[in-house]
């Protein structure tokens, strides 16, 4: 939300939500973990701030620094590398880090559907993506992602003229023929807030849909602390549930944190990107859920769009995720894990 | 001196750095998506050569032209700020706030004003490639001999006259200087500017190609433009060398003694 002007603090910012709720949690030894965010605190962070606020981190023995990006944080690499040992990415970005030599795993997907789209104006002549992509317009996206790649084999595209996408909204605003690259519930919420009116064609309509906010960990983590990272998963999906029955105490600290974006536009995207996050997997297991199948599928058309060389021999490696009925949240003391 | 005792010294560092870089990605096994090898980044550039070489041609013609802005409008405000030290004192100030300016923060804004593609790209390159050759230009008119001064003012020459026959010769070994370095910074700006106006494509500009490389983790195609953004910089760099020494070779010491 606000990508534009957030992006110029994002890169300064790392918020520490340690001891939050807690000013002595380390006296009571919780594992402390670091989390990479890839963009600053927003509504698709909302689960994350509901844990620290409700205490359920602290109930699941972990200690958590939650790491603010931007566009130009490296997030998917600085996990890769073992520099943090939990992150967020996109679930294209895992398969892709993973293929040039990363060994990164899912842990939680926190949108079923990808937010991903891209808007016009409201008064512009195009009433769906098709016609959009079939036109001449001019799109500011970002060209080479695999979404991008997908529509034009389906839409065709040859007479789009892409440009560069940035963060900013004001090219966006000044100019009533362009489209532009967003999330459902960012950038529109904005516009909507400054009476901006615009239509959103969301991406997944199309059929490409990949997994959005993924936390993933590494291999090698997951295997030395697997306690922490399951301590981890299940305190993200109470977390989350608390977000989703009420954002507002989580929204307002995440406003504190971002100055760009303001509690009325955190509660109007929250209410927008919950469609996104709930769908009938987590209603039949729990948020963040993931299936080999939705995984496969990603592989599969990552592959015939030629931005995988290779479809992982074994999907179901790539991700991990405790059962639902775990049992309760046991404190991660027993692992090394360390931020 | 032989032109192989002038090569060599380069080359073998080159190879050496190469080499060196080679030896780290294979001795500490660094995955592909921090640091590829050398001959993955060479590859890269063979399979996309012709992507690559209407990605250079984008981004030297936005450059030359952020450049061309650059040296012509350089030259003019340190000429007019060289007439009078008020002149210097009230502008030079505002001239300093080029070198200052944020260029990243900038090139958005540019984007609004003149919209996408290489007018946006062009202004970018300007703005970071102008303060060099003001100042360099003010320095040059600044020395220039204050006896030739009284000459040209005991012959009533004029303003016109005074500034083409003694003032710009007198000061084109500075100006020269200052035109080598926004050589260089041109390219960056060009770069800067095509991160957020470029338009995507099988022609689109280096800066455009590094940030879609980027974003796909393919560090070896990401490696392979910003080497060639280098050597459009080189070339750049070279021509205005070249052009240097074609003005000065025939009276100033530092021209003739780098053809000797």
């Amino acid at each position: 939300m606000m990508r534009a002007v957030c992006s110029t603090t994002a890169l300064a910012v790392a918020i520490s939500l340690a001891g939050c709720g807690d000013p002595d949690a380390t006296s009571r030894g919780r594992t402390s973990v670091s989390v990479q965010l890839n963009w600053v605190p927003e509504p698709e962070f909302g689960g994350f701030w509901q844990a620290e606020l409700d205490g359920v981190f602290a109930d699941a023995g972990l200690k958590v620094e939650l790491i603010a990006g931007g566009p130009s944080v490296p997030s998917a690499q600085l996990i890769a590398s073992g520099k943090v040992p939990f992150g967020i990415v996109s679930g294209g970005e895992l398969l892709s880090i993973n293929e040039r030599g990363g060994s990164l795993v899912a842990l939680f997907a926190t949108f079923q559907g990808d937010p991903t789209a891209i808007m016009v104006h409201e008064a512009s002549p195009w009433k769906t993506l098709e016609e959009l992509w079939r036109s001449d317009a001019t799109v500011a996206c970002e060209a080479n992602l695999p979404f991008v790649t997908f529509l034009n084999r389906k839409y065709g595209g040859e007479n789009l003229k892409l440009v560069a996408h940035s963060t900013a909204l004001a090219n966006f605003v000044n100019d009533p023929t362009l489209a532009k690259q967003c999330f459902v519930f960012a950038e529109p919420v904005t516009l909507e807030l400054q009476n901006v009116p615009v239509r959103v064609f969301p991406v997944l309509e199309s059929g490409f849909n990949p997994y959005t906010a993924v936390l993933v960990t590494t291999r090698e983590h997951l295997a030395a602390n697997p306690e922490t990272c399951r301590a981890m998963v299940m305190a993200l999906r109470r977390g989350w549930d608390g977000y989703l029955a009420d954002p507002t105490k989580a929204n307002a600290a995440m406003a504190k944190l971002n100055p760009a974006m303001s509690v009325e536009a955190m509660n109007l995207a929250a209410k927008k990107q919950r469609f996104l996050v709930e769908d009938e997997t987590t209603r039949s297991h729990a948020v963040g859920w993931m299936t080999g199948e939705r995984w496969n599928t990603l592989a599969e058309q990552m592959n015939s769009l030629g931005k995988l060389e290779q479809i992982p021999d074994e999907i179901e490696a790539i991700f991990w995720q405790p059962p639902v009925d775990d049992g309760p949240m046991a404190p991660a003391l027993e692992d090394s894990a360390t931020s | 001196m032989p032109r192989i005792a002038v090569a060599a010294p380069p080359i073998a560092v080159v190879a050496a750095t190469v080499l060196l870089w080679w030896l780290a990605v294979r001795a500490f096994e660094i995955p592909e998506y921090l640091l590829p090898t050398p001959g993955a980044v060479l590859e890269a550039v063979w399979v996309e050569r012709d992507r690559l070489a209407w990605g250079m041609l984008a981004t030297a013609i936005g450059a030359s032209g952020g450049f061309a802005i650059a040296a012509a409008l350089g030259i003019a405000i340190g000429s007019i700020l060289g007439l009078s030290r008020f002149l210097e004192r009230g502008f030079y100030p505002l001239t300093l706030l080029l070198q200052m300016v944020p260029l990243v923060a900038l090139a958005p804004i540019l984007v609004v004003w003149l919209g996408y593609g290489q007018r946006a790209v062009i202004a970018s390159a300007a703005i970071v490639a102008l303060f060099p050759v003001i100042a360099n230009t003010l320095g040059g008119m600044r020395s220039v001999d204050r006896d030739l001064e009284e000459l040209f003012s005991l012959h009533r020459a004029g303003l016109a006259s005074r500034w083409w026959r003694l003032r710009l010769p007198a000061s084109l070994p500075s100006i020269v200087t200052g035109l080598r370095i926004a050589a260089g910074l041109a390219v960056i700006g060009a770069i800067v500017g095509e991160f957020v106006s470029a338009y995507a494509g099988d022609r689109a500009p280096l800066g455009m190609v590094i940030v879609s490389a980027m974003r796909e983790y393919r560090t070896d195609l990401m490696f392979g433009a910003i080497g060639l953004a280098a050597i459009v910089g080189f070339a750049l760099f070279g021509i205005v060398n070249f052009g240097g020494w074609l003005l000065l070779r025939r009276w100033h010491a530092s021209a003739r003694s780098s053809s000797d």
